[in-house]
Protein backbone atom coordinates (compact mmCIF):
# COMPACT_ATOMS: atom_id res chain seq x y z
CA UNK A 1 0.00 0.00 0.00
CA UNK A 2 1.19 3.55 -0.71
CA UNK A 3 2.54 5.13 2.51
CA UNK A 4 0.04 8.02 2.30
CA UNK A 5 -2.81 5.56 1.76
CA UNK A 6 -1.63 3.59 4.77
CA UNK A 7 -1.62 6.74 6.91
CA UNK A 8 -5.15 7.57 5.77
CA UNK A 9 -6.33 4.06 6.66
CA UNK A 10 -4.72 4.32 10.10
CA UNK A 11 -6.27 7.75 10.60
CA UNK A 12 -9.75 6.49 9.75
CA UNK A 13 -9.32 3.54 12.14
CA UNK A 14 -8.10 6.00 14.81
CA UNK A 15 -11.29 8.02 14.34
CA UNK A 16 -13.25 4.80 14.76
CA UNK A 17 -11.65 4.29 18.18
CA UNK A 18 -8.96 1.74 17.26
CA UNK A 19 -6.18 2.18 19.85
CA UNK A 20 -3.74 0.01 17.87
CA UNK A 21 -4.08 2.41 14.92
CA UNK A 22 -3.52 5.40 17.23
CA UNK A 23 -0.36 3.79 18.65
CA UNK A 24 0.88 2.99 15.14
CA UNK A 25 0.36 6.63 14.10
CA UNK A 26 2.17 7.92 17.20
CA UNK A 27 5.18 5.70 16.49
CA UNK A 28 5.13 6.36 12.76
CA UNK A 29 4.70 10.15 12.74
CA UNK A 30 6.41 11.28 15.94
CA UNK A 31 10.02 11.13 14.65
CA UNK A 32 9.28 13.59 11.84
CA UNK A 33 7.18 15.80 14.11
CA UNK A 34 10.01 15.82 16.65
CA UNK A 35 12.45 16.88 13.90
CA UNK A 36 9.98 19.58 12.85
CA UNK A 37 10.15 21.09 16.35
CA UNK A 38 13.85 20.42 16.94
CA UNK A 39 14.93 22.25 13.81
CA UNK A 40 13.35 25.46 15.11
CA UNK A 41 16.12 25.83 17.67
CA UNK A 42 14.20 24.51 20.62
CA UNK A 43 15.87 22.28 23.19
CA UNK A 44 15.28 18.54 23.12
CA UNK A 45 13.14 18.83 26.24
CA UNK A 46 11.00 21.52 24.59
CA UNK A 47 10.69 19.42 21.43
CA UNK A 48 9.50 16.51 23.60
CA UNK A 49 6.95 18.78 25.31
CA UNK A 50 5.74 20.16 21.98
CA UNK A 51 5.41 16.63 20.61
CA UNK A 52 3.25 15.58 23.57
CA UNK A 53 1.16 18.73 23.36
CA UNK A 54 0.66 18.20 19.63
CA UNK A 55 -0.58 14.63 20.10
CA UNK A 56 -2.98 15.72 22.81
CA UNK A 57 -4.39 18.38 20.49
CA UNK A 58 -4.48 16.00 17.51
CA UNK A 59 -6.43 13.60 19.68
CA UNK A 60 -8.91 16.31 20.70
CA UNK A 61 -9.56 17.38 17.11
CA UNK A 62 -9.13 14.05 15.34
CA UNK A 63 -12.68 14.37 14.02
CA UNK A 64 -11.52 17.29 11.82
CA UNK A 65 -9.56 14.89 9.60
CA UNK A 66 -11.65 13.95 6.58
CA UNK A 67 -11.32 10.60 4.86
CA UNK A 68 -9.70 10.82 1.43
CA UNK A 69 -7.66 13.90 2.34
CA UNK A 70 -3.88 13.69 2.86
CA UNK A 71 -2.93 13.19 6.52
CA UNK A 72 0.35 15.13 6.63
CA UNK A 73 -1.02 18.64 5.80
CA UNK A 74 -3.68 18.18 8.50
CA UNK A 75 -1.06 16.99 10.99
CA UNK A 76 1.45 19.76 10.27
CA UNK A 77 -1.20 22.50 10.22
CA UNK A 78 -2.00 21.57 13.82
CA UNK A 79 1.69 21.13 14.76
CA UNK A 80 2.46 24.63 13.43
CA UNK A 81 -0.40 26.02 15.49
CA UNK A 82 1.01 24.37 18.63
CA UNK A 83 4.48 25.74 17.85
CA UNK A 84 3.20 29.29 17.32
CA UNK A 85 1.18 29.04 20.52
CA UNK A 86 4.28 27.82 22.35
CA UNK A 87 6.30 30.83 21.13
CA UNK A 88 3.51 33.18 22.12
CA UNK A 89 3.26 31.71 25.62
CA UNK A 90 7.03 31.63 26.00
CA UNK A 91 7.18 35.27 24.90
CA UNK A 92 4.60 36.27 27.49
CA UNK A 93 6.32 34.31 30.23
CA UNK A 94 9.75 35.75 29.51
CA UNK A 95 8.29 39.26 29.29
CA UNK A 96 6.80 38.80 32.76
CA UNK A 97 9.85 37.19 34.31
CA UNK A 98 12.68 39.29 32.91
CA UNK A 99 13.60 41.40 29.95
CA UNK A 100 16.13 39.69 27.77
CA UNK A 101 18.41 41.53 25.45
CA UNK A 102 19.62 38.33 23.90
CA UNK A 103 18.16 36.88 20.75
CA UNK A 104 17.20 33.18 20.70
CA UNK A 105 20.22 30.98 20.75
CA UNK A 106 21.17 29.79 17.31
CA UNK A 107 23.88 27.30 16.50
CA UNK A 108 27.10 29.09 15.65
CA UNK A 109 28.47 28.34 12.20
CA UNK A 110 31.11 25.67 12.37
CA UNK A 111 34.10 25.39 10.10
CA UNK A 112 33.29 21.81 9.15
CA UNK A 113 32.60 19.93 5.92
CA UNK A 114 28.99 20.44 4.83
CA UNK A 115 28.20 16.74 5.07
CA UNK A 116 28.96 16.74 8.81
CA UNK A 117 26.73 19.69 9.73
CA UNK A 118 23.64 19.06 11.83
CA UNK A 119 20.23 19.97 10.46
CA UNK A 120 20.02 22.98 12.81
CA UNK A 121 23.41 24.25 11.61
CA UNK A 122 22.51 23.73 7.96
CA UNK A 123 19.25 25.61 8.17
CA UNK A 124 20.41 28.28 10.63
CA UNK A 125 20.89 31.05 8.03
CA UNK A 126 17.35 30.68 6.71
CA UNK A 127 14.38 32.69 7.99
CA UNK A 128 11.72 30.65 9.85
CA UNK A 129 9.32 30.47 6.92
CA UNK A 130 11.99 29.20 4.46
CA UNK A 131 13.39 26.74 7.01
CA UNK A 132 9.91 25.34 7.54
CA UNK A 133 9.25 24.94 3.81
CA UNK A 134 12.60 23.20 3.19
CA UNK A 135 11.98 20.86 6.07
CA UNK A 136 8.46 19.93 5.01
CA UNK A 137 9.42 19.48 1.36
CA UNK A 138 12.75 17.73 1.68
CA UNK A 139 12.74 16.01 5.05
CA UNK A 140 9.07 15.18 5.58
CA UNK A 141 8.73 14.43 1.86
CA UNK A 142 5.55 16.41 1.29
CA UNK A 143 4.50 17.75 -2.12
CA UNK A 144 4.26 21.48 -2.91
CA UNK A 145 0.47 21.23 -2.70
CA UNK A 146 0.62 19.51 0.70
CA UNK A 147 3.08 22.07 2.09
CA UNK A 148 0.80 24.86 0.84
CA UNK A 149 -2.11 23.27 2.70
CA UNK A 150 -0.11 22.76 5.89
CA UNK A 151 1.21 26.33 5.93
CA UNK A 152 -2.06 27.99 4.81
CA UNK A 153 -0.35 29.52 1.79
CA UNK A 154 -0.33 29.14 -1.98
CA UNK A 155 1.76 26.71 -4.04
CA UNK A 156 3.43 29.73 -5.69
CA UNK A 157 4.49 31.11 -2.32
CA UNK A 158 5.89 27.71 -1.25
CA UNK A 159 7.85 27.45 -4.51
CA UNK A 160 9.26 30.93 -4.04
CA UNK A 161 10.34 30.23 -0.45
CA UNK A 162 11.96 26.93 -1.46
CA UNK A 163 13.78 28.63 -4.34
CA UNK A 164 15.13 31.39 -2.11
CA UNK A 165 16.11 28.89 0.58
CA UNK A 166 18.04 26.80 -1.94
CA UNK A 167 19.80 29.90 -3.25
CA UNK A 168 21.03 30.65 0.28
CA UNK A 169 21.95 27.02 0.99
CA UNK A 170 23.80 26.75 -2.34
CA UNK A 171 25.76 29.90 -1.55
CA UNK A 172 26.60 28.73 1.97
CA UNK A 173 27.51 25.19 1.04
CA UNK A 174 29.49 26.42 -1.97
CA UNK A 175 31.62 28.57 0.34
CA UNK A 176 32.21 25.57 2.58
CA UNK A 177 33.48 23.48 -0.29
CA UNK A 178 30.38 21.47 -1.09
CA UNK A 179 29.66 18.04 0.19
CA UNK A 180 33.29 17.21 0.73
CA UNK B 1 26.25 22.92 -6.33
CA UNK B 2 23.19 21.19 -7.76
CA UNK B 3 19.81 20.88 -6.00
CA UNK B 4 20.23 17.08 -5.80
CA UNK B 5 23.48 17.48 -3.85
CA UNK B 6 21.79 19.86 -1.40
CA UNK B 7 18.94 17.35 -1.03
CA UNK B 8 21.47 14.61 -0.17
CA UNK B 9 23.16 16.78 2.47
CA UNK B 10 19.78 17.65 4.01
CA UNK B 11 18.70 13.99 4.07
CA UNK B 12 21.96 12.91 5.73
CA UNK B 13 21.57 15.64 8.35
CA UNK B 14 17.95 14.61 8.96
CA UNK B 15 18.93 10.96 9.44
CA UNK B 16 21.56 12.02 11.98
CA UNK B 17 18.97 13.85 14.11
CA UNK B 18 18.11 12.06 17.35
CA UNK B 19 14.69 10.42 17.36
CA UNK B 20 12.31 10.81 20.31
CA UNK B 21 12.63 8.16 23.02
CA UNK B 22 10.50 5.06 22.64
CA UNK B 23 9.39 5.57 26.25
CA UNK B 24 8.08 9.02 25.36
CA UNK B 25 6.07 7.61 22.46
CA UNK B 26 4.62 4.91 24.71
CA UNK B 27 3.71 7.61 27.25
CA UNK B 28 1.96 9.64 24.53
CA UNK B 29 0.02 6.61 23.33
CA UNK B 30 -0.94 5.77 26.93
CA UNK B 31 -2.10 9.35 27.55
CA UNK B 32 -4.67 9.19 24.74
CA UNK B 33 -5.89 5.67 25.54
CA UNK B 34 -8.40 6.67 28.28
CA UNK B 35 -10.28 8.95 25.83
CA UNK B 36 -10.24 6.48 22.98
CA UNK B 37 -13.73 6.39 21.55
CA UNK B 38 -15.14 6.63 18.03
CA UNK B 39 -15.66 10.17 16.75
CA UNK B 40 -17.89 11.42 13.96
CA UNK B 41 -15.75 13.13 11.29
CA UNK B 42 -16.69 16.59 10.05
CA UNK B 43 -18.99 16.61 7.04
CA UNK B 44 -17.34 17.18 3.62
CA UNK B 45 -16.21 20.75 2.95
CA UNK B 46 -18.83 21.25 0.21
CA UNK B 47 -21.64 20.47 2.70
CA UNK B 48 -20.27 23.09 5.12
CA UNK B 49 -19.88 25.63 2.29
CA UNK B 50 -23.38 25.05 0.96
CA UNK B 51 -24.96 25.22 4.44
CA UNK B 52 -23.11 28.45 5.26
CA UNK B 53 -24.27 29.99 1.97
CA UNK B 54 -27.86 28.91 2.57
CA UNK B 55 -27.81 30.31 6.11
CA UNK B 56 -26.32 33.62 4.97
CA UNK B 57 -28.78 34.10 2.10
CA UNK B 58 -31.72 32.86 4.21
CA UNK B 59 -31.03 35.26 7.10
CA UNK B 60 -30.49 38.18 4.69
CA UNK B 61 -33.77 37.40 2.91
CA UNK B 62 -35.59 37.02 6.23
CA UNK B 63 -34.20 40.38 7.39
CA UNK B 64 -35.34 42.04 4.16
CA UNK B 65 -38.73 40.34 4.39
CA UNK B 66 -39.19 41.90 7.83
CA UNK B 67 -38.30 45.39 6.56
CA UNK B 68 -39.78 45.10 3.06
CA UNK B 69 -38.30 44.47 -0.40
CA UNK B 70 -38.46 48.11 -1.48
CA UNK B 71 -34.88 48.09 -2.76
CA UNK B 72 -35.06 45.14 -5.15
CA UNK B 73 -38.48 46.25 -6.39
CA UNK B 74 -37.18 49.71 -7.28
CA UNK B 75 -34.12 48.42 -9.17
CA UNK B 76 -34.06 48.13 -12.95
CA UNK B 77 -32.86 44.89 -14.56
CA UNK B 78 -29.27 46.14 -14.98
CA UNK B 79 -29.02 47.24 -11.35
CA UNK B 80 -30.17 43.78 -10.29
CA UNK B 81 -26.75 42.50 -11.48
CA UNK B 82 -25.59 43.38 -7.98
CA UNK B 83 -27.35 40.22 -6.71
CA UNK B 84 -25.40 37.59 -8.72
CA UNK B 85 -22.21 39.41 -7.74
CA UNK B 86 -23.18 39.26 -4.08
CA UNK B 87 -24.09 35.56 -4.33
CA UNK B 88 -20.70 34.90 -5.97
CA UNK B 89 -18.81 36.61 -3.16
CA UNK B 90 -20.97 34.86 -0.54
CA UNK B 91 -19.91 31.54 -2.15
CA UNK B 92 -16.23 32.55 -1.94
CA UNK B 93 -16.49 33.77 1.65
CA UNK B 94 -18.37 30.63 2.74
CA UNK B 95 -15.65 28.48 1.13
CA UNK B 96 -12.95 30.53 2.87
CA UNK B 97 -14.61 30.24 6.29
CA UNK B 98 -15.21 26.48 5.95
CA UNK B 99 -11.58 25.98 4.85
CA UNK B 100 -10.31 27.97 7.84
CA UNK B 101 -12.01 25.61 10.30
CA UNK B 102 -10.58 22.40 8.79
CA UNK B 103 -6.81 22.10 9.39
CA UNK B 104 -4.79 21.42 6.24
CA UNK B 105 -7.61 22.42 3.88
CA UNK B 106 -6.95 23.58 0.37
CA UNK B 107 -7.21 27.36 0.26
CA UNK B 108 -8.31 29.30 -2.79
CA UNK B 109 -6.84 32.53 -1.44
CA UNK B 110 -6.35 34.20 1.90
CA UNK B 111 -9.62 35.39 3.53
CA UNK B 112 -8.44 39.00 3.53
CA UNK B 113 -8.08 38.70 -0.26
CA UNK B 114 -11.74 37.67 -0.51
CA UNK B 115 -12.69 40.58 1.76
CA UNK B 116 -10.71 43.16 -0.25
CA UNK B 117 -11.77 41.85 -3.67
CA UNK B 118 -15.44 41.78 -2.58
CA UNK B 119 -15.26 45.32 -1.18
CA UNK B 120 -13.55 46.83 -4.23
CA UNK B 121 -15.67 44.94 -6.76
CA UNK B 122 -18.91 45.96 -5.03
CA UNK B 123 -17.63 49.55 -4.94
CA UNK B 124 -16.94 49.40 -8.70
CA UNK B 125 -20.30 47.76 -9.43
CA UNK B 126 -22.23 50.39 -7.46
CA UNK B 127 -20.27 53.08 -9.33
CA UNK B 128 -21.17 51.47 -12.67
CA UNK B 129 -24.80 50.50 -12.08
CA UNK B 130 -26.19 53.44 -10.09
CA UNK B 131 -26.24 57.01 -11.37
CA UNK B 132 -28.14 59.13 -8.84
CA UNK B 133 -25.58 61.74 -7.83
CA UNK B 134 -27.86 63.57 -5.37
CA UNK B 135 -26.83 63.47 -1.72
CA UNK B 136 -29.43 63.97 0.99
CA UNK B 137 -29.24 62.99 4.67
CA UNK B 138 -25.88 61.42 3.88
CA UNK B 139 -24.76 60.67 7.43
CA UNK B 140 -28.16 60.11 9.03
CA UNK B 141 -29.51 57.71 6.35
CA UNK B 142 -26.07 56.15 5.90
CA UNK B 143 -25.56 55.31 9.55
CA UNK B 144 -29.02 53.73 9.66
CA UNK B 145 -28.09 51.46 6.73
CA UNK B 146 -24.64 50.60 8.15
CA UNK B 147 -26.17 49.67 11.50
CA UNK B 148 -28.99 47.67 9.86
CA UNK B 149 -26.42 45.79 7.74
CA UNK B 150 -24.25 45.03 10.77
CA UNK B 151 -27.23 43.99 12.89
CA UNK B 152 -28.22 41.58 10.11
CA UNK B 153 -24.63 40.29 10.04
CA UNK B 154 -24.75 39.26 13.73
CA UNK B 155 -27.17 36.29 13.34
CA UNK B 156 -25.26 35.15 10.24
CA UNK B 157 -22.00 35.16 12.20
CA UNK B 158 -23.58 33.36 15.15
CA UNK B 159 -25.31 30.75 12.98
CA UNK B 160 -22.08 30.13 11.04
CA UNK B 161 -20.10 29.82 14.27
CA UNK B 162 -22.63 27.27 15.54
CA UNK B 163 -22.47 25.29 12.28
CA UNK B 164 -18.67 25.19 12.36
CA UNK B 165 -18.34 24.74 16.14
CA UNK B 166 -16.78 21.25 15.74
CA UNK B 167 -14.07 22.62 13.46
CA UNK B 168 -10.64 23.73 14.61
CA UNK B 169 -9.06 26.91 13.34
CA UNK B 170 -5.27 26.99 13.21
CA UNK B 171 -5.39 30.68 12.16
CA UNK B 172 -8.11 32.30 14.31
CA UNK B 173 -7.51 35.75 12.80
CA UNK B 174 -8.01 34.47 9.23
CA UNK B 175 -11.11 32.55 10.30
CA UNK B 176 -12.46 35.77 11.85
CA UNK B 177 -11.85 37.73 8.64
CA UNK B 178 -13.67 35.05 6.62
CA UNK B 179 -16.54 34.97 9.12
CA UNK B 180 -16.85 38.76 9.23
CA UNK B 181 -16.72 38.98 5.44
CA UNK B 182 -19.47 36.40 4.97
CA UNK B 183 -21.65 38.03 7.62
CA UNK B 184 -21.02 41.48 6.12
CA UNK B 185 -21.93 40.26 2.63
CA UNK B 186 -25.18 38.91 4.09
CA UNK B 187 -25.72 42.39 5.58
CA UNK B 188 -25.23 44.05 2.18
CA UNK B 189 -27.54 41.53 0.51
CA UNK B 190 -30.26 42.47 3.02
CA UNK B 191 -29.63 46.19 2.35
CA UNK B 192 -29.84 45.75 -1.43
CA UNK B 193 -33.11 43.88 -1.07
CA UNK B 194 -34.54 46.45 1.33
CA UNK B 195 -32.97 49.91 0.89
CA UNK B 196 -34.58 52.05 -1.85
CA UNK B 197 -32.01 54.84 -1.43
CA UNK B 198 -30.00 54.63 -4.68
CA UNK B 199 -27.92 57.77 -4.16
CA UNK B 200 -24.46 56.82 -5.37
CA UNK B 201 -22.55 58.30 -2.43
CA UNK B 202 -24.83 56.48 0.00
CA UNK B 203 -24.24 53.12 -1.70
CA UNK B 204 -20.49 53.63 -2.18
CA UNK B 205 -19.81 54.61 1.41
CA UNK B 206 -22.42 53.11 3.71
CA UNK B 207 -23.49 49.92 1.95
CA UNK B 208 -19.97 48.91 0.87
CA UNK B 209 -18.62 49.67 4.36
CA UNK B 210 -20.62 46.81 5.89
CA UNK B 211 -18.10 44.18 4.69
CA UNK B 212 -14.84 45.73 5.98
CA UNK B 213 -16.46 46.94 9.22
CA UNK B 214 -17.96 43.51 9.86
CA UNK B 215 -14.61 41.80 9.14
CA UNK B 216 -12.77 44.25 11.41
CA UNK B 217 -15.29 43.72 14.24
CA UNK B 218 -14.93 39.94 13.90
CA UNK B 219 -11.13 40.21 14.15
CA UNK B 220 -11.44 42.51 17.17
CA UNK B 221 -13.82 40.10 18.88
CA UNK B 222 -11.49 37.16 18.22
CA UNK B 223 -8.56 39.14 19.59
CA UNK B 224 -10.51 39.95 22.75
CA UNK B 225 -11.39 36.29 23.24
CA UNK B 226 -7.72 35.31 22.73
CA UNK B 227 -6.53 37.92 25.25
CA UNK B 228 -9.07 36.71 27.82
CA UNK B 229 -7.99 33.10 27.27
CA UNK B 230 -4.32 34.09 27.62
CA UNK B 231 -5.07 35.80 30.93
CA UNK B 232 -7.03 32.78 32.10
CA UNK B 233 -4.11 30.47 31.13
CA UNK B 234 -1.64 32.71 32.94
CA UNK B 235 -3.58 32.48 36.21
Amino acid sequence: MHPDGELETLMVRYQQGDFAAATALVHRLSPQLHRFFAVQFVSRASADDLLQETWLRLHEVRHTYRQGEPVLPWLYAIARHIRVDHYRKAGRTSAREQSLDETPEMPAPRAAPAATLTMEELLAPLPDSQREVVQLLKISGMSLEEVARATSSSVGSVKQKAFRAYEKLRERLGKMGGAS
Amino acid sequence: MRDGEIDDILKKAAQAQPAPDGALLDKIAASIQPNMRPVRPLPPAWVLRFTLMAVCIGIAAAGAAGLGFAGSQAMNSTQKLIFPALIGFITLAAAAWAAETIPGSKRHGAPWNVSCVATFTLFALFRTLFHDHHTEHFVHAGLACLIAGLVNAIPIGLAGWWLLRRGFSVNPKDAAIAAGTLAGLGGILMLELHCPNFQLAHLLVWHTAVVPVSAALAVLLTKLVQVRRAHADAR
